[in-house]
């Protein structure tokens, strides 16, 4: 019998308190061991993970890269795939190999199929892939079904075709349908974060608006604790509420803490918006059972009349290149801004003699404006400034080229008092020009309006 | 007084990568409330001390964590060409010296 299939057996018992492990917030950047096996010993009755998600930008849906070490990833995902078939129990993990696209899934899936094969591990795997039919889209932006998120504009035929991967956000139906097909272990490709969770308590018939909202703390692991921090969290579902306890002891979920944590990286903390409907936290209650644990109560969950899909999308911008540099001279700081100014008019002089101006040159300098885009200068100037030069090309070795020839027009350029005429500018290492690799940027974040949530995202099985 | 002398937290980060969300997390009710009712902390107040235009910067009371969410839009989108901050981390600098 499968895990999900004993838990099913057992449902009268296990929805009087349903043991969720929140086994990582972000997969591939190491588990706490320590924690994670003192929540083993806890005997959950399953595991989920994160593994993904859009904020280290746009790379990664881009390239089809993953932003995590393969060394570490596999450990990780070795780690968690042990326990959950020593417990026997779902393992379901979401957001393949940090975009969750076509590469990512099968990067992933590569590895789980490796370790099982390395480890002597049987199950039944399911992945999900979320890989969105460009033709289904371009159809629903035709129709009017897609919609911009925040100020995006409008979603056009050309960005469709030019985002180098496309996904759509699955949820919680996606992950019911994987376990309903007897699946020990999920593999999702671009999920949304609640719905690794979600999936168990809801084929159990379980009170959604609690499930949703556990899911929503859990996903970030410890997070939701003072002190905030990755290590496995464990929350126990019992009926119309939760309780969260991190598995690190030094780790507390305070009434306070749980509440501010539904703040982190959203602007409406008080609605989490998901493909099959609406969270409402606002009527949420944090009740502390202990100094370590605290029991939450009143989310609503709104099922939505019709489902909808985040769209995600990433198109190639060019080659970068990067010059690395900074200074320590008081006249050459004072100046900066207008060296760097002049030094650019070089290097389109020479750089454009023969070709097209088709590059943008950028510099940051830290210690100045590089992290902020502070209105006037420090006064004084910093001591030792940080210069960053960056070149985005149509190709590799144009890149390079612009940003050799800053390089060296930078170093020698005169100005108003100038003392320093050996050098204006010290490199760390050499060469101090570098290669960033391709540069994306996203082109597509938007709202899809569907009929059928079921035929975009497949689940394919797979016996190990 | 400053802001920092009333905030346990002072935070920035990406809400998706169109927005930037800055959270204030307070120990107390009455530092919320003292933080709350600052003219500083008006919405016009806000997007003046971000250069941004009158009207598009939120603040938005959290009593249930005595917390107060600033959202705007991000000036560049997360990752794009000449972006600063892709996560959005840093972006709090400017309420570091901000007095009440």
């Amino acid at each position: 019998m499968s895990a999900v299939g004993k838990l099913l057996d057992r449902r009268d018992c296990v929805r009087r308190g349903l043991k969720a492990l929140g086994a990582s917030g972000q997969l591939g950047y190491g588990i706490p061991e320590k924690s994670l096996a003192v929540g083993l010993e806890r005997a959950p009755d399953y595991i989920g993970a994160d593994m993904g998600s859009i904020d280290p930008g746009p790379y990664y849906l881009g390239s089809g890269e993953l932003a995590t070490a393969p060394a570490t990833t596999r450990t990780d995902l070795a780690r968690l795939l042990r326990a959950a078939r020593q417990l026997d129990i779902p393992l379901l993990i979401g957001t393949a190999g940090s975009a969750g696209a076509a590469p990512h899934l099968d990067k992933t899936l590569a590895m789980v199929r490796d370790i099982a094969r390395a480890d002597g591990l049987r199950f039944r795997l399911a992945s999900i892939r979320a890989d969105m039919p460009r033709p289904l889209v371009k159809e629903a932006v035709r129709s009017g079904r897609v919609t911009p998120i925040d100020s995006m504009v409008p979603l056009s035929e050309a960005h469709i075709d030019e985002a180098s991967h496309l996904v759509g956000q699955m949820g919680t139906e996606a992950f019911c349908r994987a376990l309903q097909s007897d699946a020990d272990v999920v593999i999702a490709g671009r999920a949304c974060d609640t719905a690794i969770f979600a999936a168990v308590p809801a084929l159990l018939g379980c009170a959604m608006g609690p499930a949703m909202h556990m899911s929503k703390i859990i996903e970030c692991a410890s997070l939701c604790c003072v002190p905030g921090g990755r290590d496995p969290i464990l929350a126990t579902l019992e009926g119309d509420s939760f309780v969260l306890e991190s598995m690190n002891s030094e780790r507390r979920a305070t009434a306070m803490s749980v509440a501010a944590h539904s703040l982190y990286e959203q602007s409406d903390p008080d609605r989490v918006a998901e493909p099959e409907g609406v969270l409402l936290v606002r009527s949420a209650r944090y009740e502390e059972i202990d100094d370590r644990r605290t029991r939450v109560s009143g989310a609503q969950w709104i099922p939505a009349s019709r489902p909808t899909i985040k769209l995600e999308g990433a198109v190639r911008v060019g080659e970068r290149a990067v010059l690395l540099c900074g200074s320590c001279d008081q006249r050459v700081i004072n100046h900066i801004s207008d060296i760097l100014t002049e030094v650019t008019e070089v290097v389109r002089g020479l750089v454009c003699r023969d070709e097209p101006e088709d590059y943008r040159l950028i510099f940051r300098v830290y210690g100045i404006d590089g992290v902020y885009p502070w209105p006037v200068p420090p006064s004084p100037m910093p001591r030792e400034i940080f210069i960053l030069g960056e070149c985005i090309a149509p190709t590799a070795e144009r890149a390079g080229a612009v940003v050799r020839t800053a390089k060296q027009y930078l170093l020698h350029h005169g100005f108003p008092g100038r003392l320093s005429t050996a050098g204006n500018v010290a490199f760390p290492f050499t060469p101090p020009e570098l290669s960033g690799g391709t540069a994306y940027r996203f082109n597509v974040y938007h709202i899809m309006q569907v009929d059928e949530l079921a035929p975009l995202f497949p689940v394919e099985i797979e016996d190990l | 007084m400053k802001l920092v002398e009333l905030a346990r937290t002072v935070r920035s980060k990406n809400a998706g990568p169109l927005k930037l969300t800055l959270d204030l997390l307070f120990d107390d009710e009455a530092a919320y409330r003292r933080v709350l009712q600052s003219p500083a902390l008006e919405p016009g107040s806000v997007a003046r001390l971000y250069g941004r235009r009158e009207g598009t910067v939120e603040v938005l009371p959290h009593p249930a964590a005595l917390a107060i969410k600033i959202v705007m839009d991000r000036l560049v989108v997360s990752g794009d060409v000449g972006d600063r901050d892709v996560y959005g981390a840093q972006q709090h600098a400017p309420l570091l010296d901000l007095e009440l």
